[in-house]
């Protein structure tokens, strides 16, 4: 039950384009301006659209499926820092912070993007990784 | 502040189906190259019964029966004025492709911040398969109030 996890866990995404963040607009169902339109960013006070908060947290759930599997993945939550804009990169860490008798592993989530601002902080919960039978 | 008569209100539970196009979609969309999530025989090597979806996928779903968008609007919150502050998921089960999945949202809380300059909106998610909790998740949203 005692898997040895990685201490830390990491992964580079983006940089987010204008693809990127039309074609979240559409697999998500969120078409607010702020992410699509120069213009309506600009009135809104940045500089480029806005990556989608969700688009940065679907990278968070990325970091930890690619690690552990989408099925270990007991929980996921963070606060919304700051906004990535379009052309960003954005960088997310995981830290191990405890593991539980059930072998539920909690890691501890960061974000930033390549110029150093903050853009999530937040957990998730890990389950013991599942033992594939053999075929 | 929002009126305290719209604390409590809940959506009207309605079914949307995982449709495969629409997962491809995202995972393009959020640079995600695992087969497992659109190819049924990676899925089933990796011991699933179908495709999985990503851990956030069940947003998608959720704007499907009723966006934030729609909520505000019933609040009479203009879109322009909030953030999104929180977000989190509780998993029960995993989620497959072709799934039929009940949603209903529950505005469970809203409270001010700084004065009544922000008012924060917690709206609560539920996600049933067949009767069963799949997932549940809550969305904190932050009204940046006009000044007075």
């Amino acid at each position: 039950m005692n898997t040895p996890r990685p201490q830390r866990i990491e992964l580079e995404c983006g940089p987010v384009s204008a693809l990127d963040l039309a074609l979240y607009a559409a697999a998500s169902g969120d078409h607010n301006p702020l992410h699509l339109d120069a213009d309506v960013a600009k009135a809104a006070g940045f500089e480029r659209p806005v990556v989608h908060g969700m688009l940065t947290m679907a990278f968070c759930g990325r970091l930890l499926t690619s690690h552990f599997g989408v099925a270990a993945l007991r929980s996921l939550s963070v606060r919304f820092l700051g906004a990535a804009t379009r052309g960003d990169r954005v960088v997310l860490r995981g830290t191990l912070t405890s593991v539980d008798k059930e072998g539920v592993a909690i890691y501890e989530l960061a974000g930033h993007n390549d110029a150093g601002q903050e853009l999530v902080a937040g957990s998730a919960r890990v389950s013991a990784p599942a033992h594939k039978t053999a075929p | 502040m929002i009126d305290s008569r719209h604390i409590g209100f809940a959506t009207q539970p309605s079914t949307v189906a995982v449709d495969p196009w629409r997962v491809q979609l995202f995972c393009q969309a959020i640079g995600e190259p695992d087969p497992i999530y659109r190819d049924e025989s990676a899925a089933r090597d990796a011991g699933h019964p179908a495709c999985l979806v990503p851990p956030t996928f069940l947003r998608a779903i959720e704007a499907d029966h009723c966006s934030a968008a729609e909520i505000l609007k019933i609040l009479g919150i203009p879109v322009a004025s909030v953030l999104h502050a929180e977000q989190s998921f509780e998993y029960h089960a995993p989620v497959h492709v072709g799934d039929r999945i009940e949603v209903t949202r529950t505005l469970i809380d809203s409270y001010d911040k700084r004065d009544g300059a922000l008012t924060f909106i917690v709206l609560d998610s539920h996600f049933r398969r067949e009767g069963d909790t799949v997932c549940e998740s809550r969305q904190i949203i932050v009204v940046r109030n006009p000044k007075e």
